[in-house]
């Protein structure tokens, strides 16, 4: 399967993450080589198959709504190099 | 004290129950190797001071007759399971700062059980490997020959297993990253059913697939070691809210096995060694009163390519969540917050990782979705489907862990290459059902793993028949 320029600039937009000029030859090459082996799943006929999303039926269990203090806020928020009054910082988003 | 490591779980336990010798002796044993075989890199961090401060707890508990099932044994943790206010890196940049507000819920039942945590091994970034070389921390050695890979995810814990540094180790496995790296170090390791762990705090790639599991030295230390793991957390959506078999008193039953063969995809094995070794195995079994069923899996070639969607789609979603504000790497050299974003992202994972997200964002894309992530899951349902009806028929079904023994460090740079050493193991996971690899034999000199995969549920099972198998043979014996 071929892959393009532009669908490489696609992908990169979508995933957020920067694809730089060095690399973007030998990426394309990787991911053309996985998707042709992907594209064995075309020698089956599936349209009367239904999508199996998850191994197992489960339905999600609910517990009882009491207030649980396991992970405190602080503690969470610590983790961030950038917080103010309980609020993570980031650059400007509005002019 | 030397000796005291190369016991099994199963010894240890009686030892320190009969205070035949102490969880000091044992964790300062541990601690002594660890130290010595520091270039294997199995390990990211070392609880050193903790750790002698548990034993002496642990040996407290004994004397007052107060031991919990696991006291004192020393364990160790891939470092995908949090650990409350401990380093939690994943084997990525992008988590190397991450110290965890809170804990798995893997860890925190071993360690109410009593186990010690020795500390968090290596792994490939995000359990995206096969090899154990795509580690922010570099990559880990094969004790039994360092030029060779221990296999990957996982195999800074199969390593550990295999060089004496910790008793047990526990380890998770989306396509293979338990089995294939027990394969490759000649160890014992089981991915239980879908379900059967709690996958609370253990960090995620592909949600459907991840099931948390243990890597030891014999069927019966991870019976063990599996039982005290096991079980419903309702922390856990997709957890089984089922009774915990005794896996400890199973492993040792009397039990028939009715064991199912994959004929076609037997006689494709090109390893001959590899293939040779499957047979000898399998007639061992037979030879001990094992019926022997040929069964047809007719989709299971399509195991892999359905698995390249599906867990690069479900990765690429689970790791957007690392947008470099709450936690994980943040770039310094950012003057937007889309430059945030894109800077974090793109320092802070590997190339592995990167190919992974690029493969699911393009497979999730519009216009795409249909061709390749609901196909694949069509895909999935059949593969699910032929396990259904095979164990109709059979208790297990047998196959090799993989197509070869380790490879040599560096060597092969395809990914796609890379991604067929998971070609056997892979089918498991996209059904969630059981499957463990022990050792049967040699390829090139270095261990092979035979794999038995199981019914849902029925872990209990194909542990005893690698239990059997392991009274038969020594291929999981080492010193």
């Amino acid at each position: 399967m071929k892959i393009t320029e532009q669908d490489l600039k696609n992908i990169s937009l979508l995933s957020k993450i920067k694809i730089d000029e060095e690399t973007s030859d030998s990426l394309m090459k990787d991911l053309e080589s996985i998707l042709t082996m992907v594209n064995k799943m075309d020698e089956l006929d599936t349209s009367k198959i239904k999508p199996l999303t998850h191994p197992i039926e489960n339905t999600q269990t609910l517990r009882e709504d009491i207030e649980k203090k396991d992970i405190e806020r602080e503690k969470l928020q610590e983790l961030s190099k950038e917080k103010d009054s309980g609020f993570y910082l980031t650059p400007k988003v509005i002019e | 004290m030397s000796e005291l490591i190369n016991l099994s779980l199963t010894d240890q336990i009686l030892g320190l129950a009969d205070k035949s010798f102490s969880s000091k002796e044992i964790t300062g044993a541990y601690l002594n190797e660890i130290k010595k075989k520091e270039s294997l890199n199995c390990f990211i961090s070392v609880f050193e001071k903790e750790s002698e401060e548990k034993a002496l707890m642990a040996d407290e508990n004994i004397a007052k007759n107060k031991a919990r099932p696991l006291e004192g044994i020393p364990i160790a943790h891939k470092d995908i399971f949090c650990i409350k206010d401990k380093k939690t890196t994943c084997g990525s940049k992008m988590l190397s700062n991450f110290i965890s507000p809170y804990s798995s819920e893997v860890f925190s039942k071993l360690d109410t059980a009593g186990a010690i945590t020795l500390g968090k091994t290596n792994m490939d970034e995000f359990a995206m490997g096969s090899s154990n070389e795509t580690s922010f921390y570099g990559n880990v050695l094969n004790p039994i020959n360092e030029k060779l890979s221990p296999g990957g995810s996982s195999g800074g814990s199969a390593a550990a297993v295999r060089a004496n540094l910790c008793s047990f180790a526990t380890a998770t496995d989306t396509g293979g990253s338990i089995r294939q790296p027990a394969s490759f170090c000649g160890v014992t390791g089981i991915k239980p059913t879908y379900g059967r762990v709690s996958r609370w705090g253990m960090i995620a790639f592909a949600s459907s697939l991840d099931q948390a599991g243990i890597i030891a030295k014999n069927a019966k230390d991870a019976a063990i070691a599996l039982k005290y793991m096991s079980g419903f957390d309702q922390k856990d959506s997709t957890s089984l809210n089922e009774e915990v078999k005794d896996l400890q008193k199973e492993v040792d039953a009397d039990q028939e096995h009715i064991i199912g063969i994959p004929k076609d995809l037997i006689e494709n094995i090109k390893n001959d060694q590899v293939r040779d070794s499957f047979k000898n195995a399998i007639s061992i079994l037979e030879k001990d009163g094992a019926k022997i069923v040929e069964i047809n899996l007719p989709h299971i070639e399509y195991s892999l390519p359905a698995y390249y969607v599906i867990a690069p789609a479900e990765c690429s979603a689970n790791l957007a969540r690392y947008d470099g504000i709450r936690f994980g790497h943040r770039s310094e050299s950012v003057s937007s917050l889309e430059d945030l974003y894109v800077n974090s992202r793109t320092e802070g994972f590997g190339r592995e990782v990167k190919n992974r997200i690029f493969i699911g964002t393009f497979c999730l894309s519009a216009g795409y979705y249909d061709a390749f992530y609901n196909k694949a899951l069509k895909i999935r349902n059949l593969i699910k489907s032929d396990f259904d009806e095979a164990f109709k028929k059979v208790s297990s079904i047998a196959m090799p862990t993989c197509s070869n023994s380790s490879f040599e460090l560096g060597s092969i740079n395809d990914p796609v290459e890379m991604y067929e050493q998971d070609i056997y193991t892979i089918p498991a996971n996209l059904a969630g059902l059981p499957a463990l690899s022990i050792p049967s034999g040699t390829a090139d000199e270095m261990p092979i793993g035979l794999q038995l995969i199981g019914n849902y549920l029925e872990e209990g099972r194909i542990l005893n028949l690698a239990n059997k198998f392991q009274k038969l043979t020594n291929f999981h014996e080492f010193k």
